[in-house]
This record gives structure tokens, sequence and C-alpha cells, in this order.
């Protein structure tokens, strides 16, 4: 500690460590809070229609678009480390009608971010303003952790690397979360209650069928009749 | 005239304090940082607010670092008092180099 | 610097205790690397299409083991495209099958499109192992160091001057 620059090292070197003790505190604080997220989720529409993968492919596929309902309460997922919590509703289906739903793709999803990540989001001016202003004097907003979607469309289309996925049995949507901390651990819906994080409640649509695949050549007659 | 005008700089960029001082600013240092950290953790965890954390944590070390580094005179107190060459007719800290007293 | 020369012994303590700290930090990295059973196991964000979970400069933990159950959809991965030297980090959207042939598709968060366009030409999906880990550990922008003196080069000579300054001003 005898000259300027070797205090400054020391001060430094010790901030440092500072810095990582606090920051394993904030990560650690996660726990101390229970988080018990619920949901429900109900298929509204489904249809399977044939399409090409994108414009120059030759090849044709099935795809299945869906709509839904989605009514959920994750406000208990956002402290003070939450910067955004990642919610997506996921379909499952299995490969063949008595094996287990062995195919998962995301349907939908959404960030919603905490008060404290909201200057991170990608979105234009007006929709940034009215965000922030949305939260103004809030360090965090659990109630933008309750959605409440009707008929929503979903942003994704199911597909199959087999192409085929009319009348396939036994599909289920789910409804998952990740909660995106500013320091620590990632975590994701749990599968076992885990000291107070509780598993979601709900969060799993009845199973249905994908309907029989659409023709397309009944459209126009429909618009005429 | 170059070796003097180093000799100045060096001086001024070292910023030499005494023995007492250097216990003071060690302890000082530890001291801050580490209620620095507490407070900074205490305040976020209770109004839930991540960003007051962080500029609690980044006003406090800047102002460790500017009450610890620069030689302020409260750690140059007790300067070291050196005894005295014995036999030696310069009275103080001249020394001689090439027969010329250098103060 | 004179002084080192005149000193062997304590030019070789010096040699040494640089050669224990980089065998330290390497020692920590393969043995972190051996745990997670991932060739990489701290990454940094490079690019801004998972923001805004993730910006350029934050440090990430990887894990690449399935214990109780395999990776899944909805996880974000690290994952490698034959033909391309840097790893991409994304989010696993698509998983058709089980096991090792599972077919896997990505999507940045940030991205609108998925990641059919990163992989390698007739690539349509990616395997399980092409992934070099799952992340599960974050650490806000403590990598930014390495982006800023990789995409500056100026900044190393910047830091070499300072560190020649410091020594020049030193007293032995």
């Amino acid at each position: 500690m005898h000259s300027t620059l070797v205090r400054a090292q020391n001060v430094f070197g010790f901030f440092t460590t500072v810095c990582f003790v606090v920051a394993g505190l904030i990560a650690l604080s996660d726990f101390s809070w229970e988080r018990k997220p619920s949901s429900t989720v109900s298929v509204k529409d489904v249809q399977v229609v044939r399409g090409r993968p994108h414009y120059y492919s030759t090849k044709k596929e099935e795809y299945a678009h869906i709509r839904f309902n989605l009514n959920t309460d994750l406000s208990s997922l956002f402290t003070w480390n939450t910067k955004q919590v990642f919610v997506y509703v996921s379909a499952t289906w299995p490969s063949n009608s008595t094996g287990p739903r062995d195919n998962e793709a995301v349907i939908w999803d959404t960030i919603i971010t905490s008060p404290s990540a909201d200057h991170l989001q990608n979105i234009g001016p007006a929709a940034m303003k009215k965000l922030v202003k949305s939260a103004k004097g809030k360090s965090i907003d659990p109630s933008r952790g309750k959605l409440n979607l009707k008929n929503q469309k979903a942003k994704y289309q199911i597909t199959s690397p087999t192409g085929k996925l009319a009348e396939t049995d036994d599909v289920v949507l789910k409804v998952h979360y990740n909660v995106q901390p500013w320091v620590g651990m990632l975590t994701w819906t749990p599968q076992v209650d885990f000291g107070g994080w509780k598993t979601m409640k709900g969060g799993v649509s009845k199973a249905f069928t994908l309907p029989a695949l659409k023709k397309k050549k009944e459209e126009p007659k429909k618009a005429t009749s | 005239m170059a070796d003097q005008l180093i000799e100045k700089v060096r001086d001024a960029a070292e910023g030499q304090i005494d023995f007492e001082g250097q216990r003071f600013a060690e302890r000082l240092a530890t001291a801050l940082l580490s209620i620095v950290g507490f407070i900074s953790f205490a305040v976020g965890f209770f109004l839930q607010d991540i960003k007051l954390a962080l500029f609690i944590g980044l006003g406090g070390a800047a102002l460790t670092f500017l009450v610890v580094v620069p030689p302020w005179p409260v750690y140059n107190q007790k300067p070291v008092h050196w005894l005295q060459v014995p036999g030696s007719q310069s009275a103080g800290q001249g020394i001689i180099v090439d027969g010329k007293v250098i103060s | 610097m004179l002084s080192a020369l005149q000193n062997p012994r304590q030019a070789a303590a010096q040699l040494l205790n640089f050669g224990l700290i980089l065998s330290t930090a390497f020692m920590m990295w393969k043995g972190l690397s051996v745990i997670s059973d991932s060739p990489s196991p701290i990454v940094v964000v490079l690019s801004g299409s998972m923001e805004p979970a993730f910006q350029r400069g934050d440090l990430l933990f990887l894990w690449n083991r399935n214990f109780m159950e395999e990776t899944k959809v909805g996880e974000i991965v690290v994952y490698n495209v034959k033909g391309k030297d840097i790893p991409i980090v994304h989010r696993l959207v698509r998983k058709f099958g089980t096991g090792d042939e599972a077919k896997l598709l990505t999507k940045g968060d940030n991205n609108v499109a998925d990641d059919t366009e990163l992989y390698a030409r007739g690539q349509d999906y990616i395997e399980r192992k092409d992934i070099i880990g799952s992340v599960v550990g974050y650490i806000p922008f403590v990598g930014y160091v390495t982006i800023l003196l990789s995409e500056h080069p100026w900044l190393k000579t910047v830091m070499l001057g300072i560190m020649g300054l410091v020594v020049v001003m030193q007293r032995e």
C-alpha cells in the first residue's frame, strides 16, 4: 500500500472480490422466493394444410395451424434478479399412434422483461415508450406475468421431417417458462417440486387429434356459395 | 535536468505514504468496500431493485478509490524519522555524491 | 529489468510464478471441461441474436451431461456447424424423435426465422452431437474485455504502452 499504483491495484482487487460475493448472494437469493405458477391452455381450432417450406422449394409438406386459448399466472417468477421470463407453448405428439410423444415443437412464445431490462427489448420506439411507462416507478412488475389470450394464432406452424401430419392422434399443448436471471442460474419449468419452487399447476391441454388434410379446391366454392 | 524532471514525475506518480498511513489505508479500503457490498445487497434485496444495488455498488467503489488511492495528508502524519549517520558532517537529509551535497 | 538479469534466482522465481498462474488457469479450465463434459465450458456471447436474454460480452456456463432427461425443447444450447469455427448460442425450438438421432432445430430469440439458413448446405437439422452444452449459468458483461480486445487491436498497443510507462516510472 506504499504507492498510488499498489493502492489502486489492491483496492481494485478487493473490489472484484466483493463484486463476486455480492453477485453470488444475489444468485442465491432466488431461492428465498416461492414460485407457484399456474396456467390453463386449450385448443381452439386446428387446420392441416399443404405447403412448401420456402418459396424455392419443390417439396410439399403438411403444416398444422393451431389456434389456442392461454390463461397463465407467472407473477411469482418476477423478483429483483429476474431479467426476463421466456414463456412458450409447445405441441407434443407421438411418431406412431402407440408410442410416447417423442416430437415437440414450439408453436408460440413471448418474452416478458422485468422493468430493469425493458431497455434491452427489440421493439419499436412507440411500443418501448408504452412499455417503460407501464412500469413507471416500479422496480419489478409481477402483473406482467399474467397473460390471458383468447383464440391466439400460433407464431410457428407445426411441421414434421416426414412431411406427414394429418390425422395425427394424441397431440398435447404444454406451457413452459424459462427464467433468465441478471446473474446466476437459468431455470426452466421444474418437473418436481424443489423447495419453494412448485411445478406448474395445469399447463397441459387435453389430447386432441389433428384433422384430415384441408382440400384447397373447396375454398373457392365456399366463397361463391 | 531530464533526470530531475523524471524524479519529480515519479514522486508525484508514486504517492508515497508512511507506514501508519499504509496500515490505515489498507483497513479503510477493506472496511469501506465490505460495507458498500453489504448495503448494496441489503438495499437491493429489500427494495427489490437490482439497478439501485448496482449503482450503490459502483458509487461506493468510486468513493473508496477516491478516499484510499491518492496520497492524502492523513496518510502522511507520522513520517519516518531516520537516525543520523554517525560521524556525518552534513546534518539532515543531505547525501554526498561525488563530493557534492544533494538535498 | 536489468536487476532481473543481475539476479538470476529472482528472475527464475518470477518465471516460475508466471508459469504457475498460467498452469492453474489451464487446469481449472480443463477441470471444468471434464466436470461439465463440454469442450468449452465457459463461452462469451458474441452476437445479439439472443437479446434481451444475452448481450454481447455476457459470460455463459455450459453443461453437457444428460443425467435425468434428454436435452429438450426450450433449452438454450451452444452448437457447432460443420465448416464454421464459431459456435452459436440459440434456443432449441423443435425436436423430432429421441436419443442421439433426434432431429433438432434452433432459433435465436431475437431472430425472426429459425436457424435452417445458418446450418451447413443441405442440412435441415442439427443432432445432439453438434451441441457442446446447454446454458445453465450466467454472469453479465464480464467477458466484454475479450470482445473489445479482438475488435479493436489498437487497444492492445495502448495497454502495452501503459504497462511500459508503469515500468519506467517505478523505482527499483
